[in-house]
């Protein structure tokens, strides 16, 4: 029932109108969006299973969706520290800042 | 920034989109108040989560977080003052009533509006703690005050959990636990509801829990009235077997009560409290209650009732103690009527003729007027009762006290006690083992006999003077020997084997030595047998048991007599044989344990007599007079020279007993020295074989104990000289002390040593230049 719900699908829509798709749980390797999905407080996020990303473009939520997919392959304590593919290639400078605003808001 | 220098771009990074001017505090709170308010009131599902949380964290991004959490605290706060007038206030129980339904179904309606207004504030929390995530993340660490959902805990208890909330809420929690101890049925889901509550909420000053801080104390100090007040109840009402039953319904209901609806710290002082107040303040009555205490159920086998008392006992640090003080007592007492219905024969000791002609008959059924018998029959019954009593306190031990083993430890001391109370005790083990041996165990399986004989030996593993056993065994085992009464080697082999292993080589080797000559003697017999076909045979064919006089019991008491020419040629002939085989030694022959077979002819027929030895010397006076010829007492005293106790005992059997072989004038039961006695040619029996007179074993009378005490006292003196040369020769000096504990010591397996004996033999030994005195006069020295 739990890896049923973990594997469906949740959308999360960018300020400029780009639609992800990306599994729950991976979504939920952000502690803002798994809040926001949490069926507990059933917010209407929750209840649409869709996340409004109204202040971030395209470009930005594309990066973060990579890097939660990212962490939920490899941060499991599988791999040690300097094994792990290196994340940091895939930041463009030009959506760098962006991208930090957008990890603290959404705690990833 | 390797990647970029690969690349070789200079990279440009775009800052990111600056919150305009528009952002204003004030709207901010605004909005995001209103929809607290809607999450509140259970309309999440219309709000935007990120809505809310991006207002929460604007507000802590531009600094406004006190204003956030100040205000969302107000909004809670408010919130539960709004529930509580709303929900609790309204079913706060109307005044005391008197129905005990009423008044729990008022409470249970409180309890439970507390229960709704705890989840409608937690629901609403959890969905406030999800929204003001970045608050707790960022603001409350640097403002240094706890996050939403501790606060909306505190707020809680600081606005629900008051009074007169409060009281109103453990009342309630009280009332439904008294209502079910009442019997009624309550929900005790609603009280679990609550006590949860309770259980999660913790003081804001230190760490315990509400529950541990109002509640528990609470109903434990209304569970000690309760039960205070139960104990004295139920001990008036009930008897004991009642009592324990509802005491233990009581802890059963305790324990349920505090597995399902309390919190399970409760449980031990709870039950520290029940067991002070039902149990502890009425160990003694319980016990000591009459008609139904531990004496009746132990007469009535309530083992069921037993192992509750026993389990209700052990809870208490006093309970076991006075259980223990209790069984020794009921088992002293019991044994000391066991001992005191033995002791009723002792008065009436009586001659021992009687009944030995009794026992000439070879029937074990006495009749009434012989109270030997009776004796000897107390004898077994004795043993029995204790063996009865044992079996009955074993039962009880294995099935009601779980074998405990300290319980075990005084009902065997018990058992001492009154075994050794009963001096006769070893005499009277020694008989019953004598008696199975000889008839109780015919027709028995080697296994049954096993156990039989087993169970003997727990009583005697009781007995403190092992080492009058052992005299009173050993002359036991002399008579089964010599008679032939033993009904099986086997069995006389085991019983030997089992009092090796409880008392060692040395209590066993004489009687062991006994085995052994009986051996050698029909080894002997067999080469006589031989010697005798090739030489010529005397008339009488005898047999011949040689002792070797150490080992067997009875060569003090040798008591000879005139043997006539016949059995002198026999006798010599048998000399003669062994004395060729081995030189030295000297055979002294011992009538009064011999028995012969010897034909009779009457008037109507010829009999075969089994008489005791003395009886056939005595027989054959009258083989060749004439019938109707009289023979005195003291004429038969004269020809055969049989000390008096010995002839009148053979008289006796020969001539009052149910075979009368001799007519004794004048008529009688006892034999007096002026009697005179004729052959009874008329005598006439159904029966082919007729067994006149045999030496049973019998309890003693009181000259006989009196004896045997002496002798007793005399090997005892013997041994512990003994033991005090074995252990200074060892030690070579050694203080008084010592030396006493010492042979207590060494002697406890055979008896108990009296210390002031211990000094005598030391003084004697002094005397005797075993050992000297040391300057110091509180240690000795040997003397090689």
């Amino acid at each position: 029932m739990s890896t049923d719900k973990d594997n469906d699908w949740v959308r999360l829509i960018s300020a400029d109108g780009y639609s992800f798709l990306v599994r729950r749980h991976v979504a939920c390797r952000s502690g803002t969006l798994k809040n926001m999905l949490s069926m507990e407080s059933s917010f209407s996020e929750a209840v649409s299973n869709t996340c409004t990303m109204k202040d971030e473009r395209g470009a930005v939520v594309e990066r973060l969706c990579e890097y939660l997919q990212f962490k939920a392959i490899y941060d499991n304590g599988s791999l040690k520290k300097e094994e792990l593919p290196d994340f940091t290639e895939r930041l463009a400078p030009e959506v760098a800042l962006e991208l930090l605003m957008a990890a603290d808001y959404y705690e990833c | 920034m390797a990647a970029a220098a690969r690349r070789g771009i200079k990279p440009k990074i775009k800052p990111p989109r600056k919150l305009g001017p528009e952002f204003s505090a004030e709207d901010t709170w605004a909005k995001l108040s209103r929809n607290i308010v809607e999450i509140q009131n259970h309309n999440a599902a219309n709000l935007s989560y990120e809505e809310n949380h991006r207002f929460a964290y604007n507000m802590v991004l531009y600094k406004h977080g006190e204003t956030l959490y100040k205000g969302t605290c107000q909004l809670i706060a408010n919130h539960l003052d709004k529930l509580a007038s709303e929900e609790i206030i309204p079913v706060f129980p109307a005044g005391s009533s008197d129905d005990p339904v009423q008044r729990s179904q008022a409470g249970e309606t409180l309890l439970k509006a507390l229960r709704k207004v705890w989840d409608d504030h937690i629901s609403s929390l959890s969905k406030l703690r999800d929204v003001l995530a970045y608050m707790d993340r960022v603001y409350t660490k640097t403002a240094n005050v706890p996050e939403i959902w501790d606060a909306g805990l505190q707020l809680f208890v600081k606005h629900i959990i008051k009074p007169p909330i409060e009281d109103h809420v453990i009342s309630a929690a009280l009332t439904q636990i008294q209502t079910e101890r009442d019997g009624y049925v309550i929900n005790r889901s609603a009280v679990k509801g609550c006590v949860d509550v309770l259980l999660q909420l913790h003081d804001p000053h230190d760490d315990s829990t509400i529950y541990k801080r109002d509640l528990e104390p609470a109903v434990l100090r209304e569970s000690e009235m309760f039960y205070k007040l139960e104990g004295e109840r139920l001990l008036e009402t009930c008897d004991a077997p009642e009592f324990l039953r509802r005491i233990e319904e009581r802890f059963t209901q305790e324990d349920s009560r505090v597995h399902h609806f309390l919190s399970s710290s409760t449980a031990a002082p709870l039950r520290r409290i029940m067991e002070e107040n039902l149990i502890s303040p009425h160990l003694s009555t319980i016990i000591s209650m009459p008609n139904s205490g531990l004496d009746v159920m132990i007469d009535l086998d309530k083992f069921d009732d037993l192992s509750r008392l026993y389990s209700l006992f052990i809870m208490v640090p006093a309970g076991l103690p006075s259980l223990k003080k209790a069984l020794r007592e009921t088992i002293v007492r019991r044994g000391k009527d066991i001992n005191a219905s033995g002791d009723i024969a002792d008065a009436e000791d009586m001659p021992e003729e009687e009944f030995e002609a009794n026992r000439a008959k070879g029937k074990a059924k006495a009749r009434p007027t012989n109270t030997g018998s009776q004796t000897l029959q107390l004898a077994l019954k004795w043993v029995q009762d204790v063996l009865d009593l044992k079996d009955k306190f074993d039962q009880l031990w294995s099935r009601s006290f779980r074998s405990d083993r300290e319980l075990e430890s005084s009902m065997n001391e018990a058992f001492e006690t009154f075994i050794n109370l009963n001096e006769k005790s070893p005499e009277f083990i020694s008989l019953s083992i004598d008696d199975n041996l000889k008839r109780g165990l015919k027709g028995k399986s080697d296994a049954e006999m096993d156990t039989i004989l087993d169970k003997t030996i727990t009583v005697f593993r009781y007995v403190t003077d092992k080492d009058v056993f052992e005299r009173y065994y050993k002359g036991h085992l002399a008579k089964r020997l010599l008679l032939g009464r033993s009904v099986s080697d086997d069995a006389e082999r085991g019983m030997l084997a089992k009092l090796k292993v409880e008392c060692g080589y040395q209590f066993t080797q004489k009687l062991e030595g006994m085995f052994h000559d009986m051996k050698i003697s029909a080894d002997t017999m067999q080469a006589y047998r031989a010697h005798l076909a090739k030489t010529t045979a005397p008339d009488v064919e005898i047999s011949v048991t040689v002792m070797t006089s150490t080992f067997w019991p009875m060569s003090h008491s040798a008591a000879t007599c005139t043997f006539p020419e016949m059995l002198i040629k026999a006798s010599k002939s048998f000399e003669q044989f062994y004395l060729s085989r081995h030189s030295g030694r000297r055979l002294t022959w011992q009538p009064s344990l011999g028995n012969a077979d010897v034909r009779v002819s009457f008037n109507s027929r010829k009999h075969d007599l089994n008489v005791s030895t003395f009886a056939l010397v005595i027989l054959l006076l009258f083989e060749d007079m004439p019938d109707g010829e009289f023979l005195t007492y003291e004429e038969i005293k004269a020809a055969t020279s049989i000390p008096d106790g010995e002839l009148q005992r053979n008289l006796q059997s020969l001539a009052c007993a149910k075979y009368k072989v001799l007519k004794k004038h004048p008529p009688g039961r006892d034999v007096n020295p002026t009697d005179s006695f004729s052959f009874n040619a008329d005598f006439s029996a159904p029966l082919q074989k007729i067994k006149i007179s045999t030496i049973a074993s019998r309890v003693e009378n009181n000259d006989e104990r009196k004896e045997t005490k002496d002798r007793i006292d005399e090997e005892r003196r013997h041994q512990t000289e003994a033991c005090i040369v074995r252990i200074m020769k060892d030690r070579k000096h050694m203080t008084h002390n010592d030396l006493i504990n010492e042979v207590t010591r060494q002697l406890a397996s055979r008896f108990q040593p009296d210390p002031l004996n211990i000094k005598k033999r030391i003084e004697g030994l002094i005397d005797r230049e075993y050992l000297e005195r040391c300057p110091d006069r509180k240690s000795y020295n040997y003397l090689a």
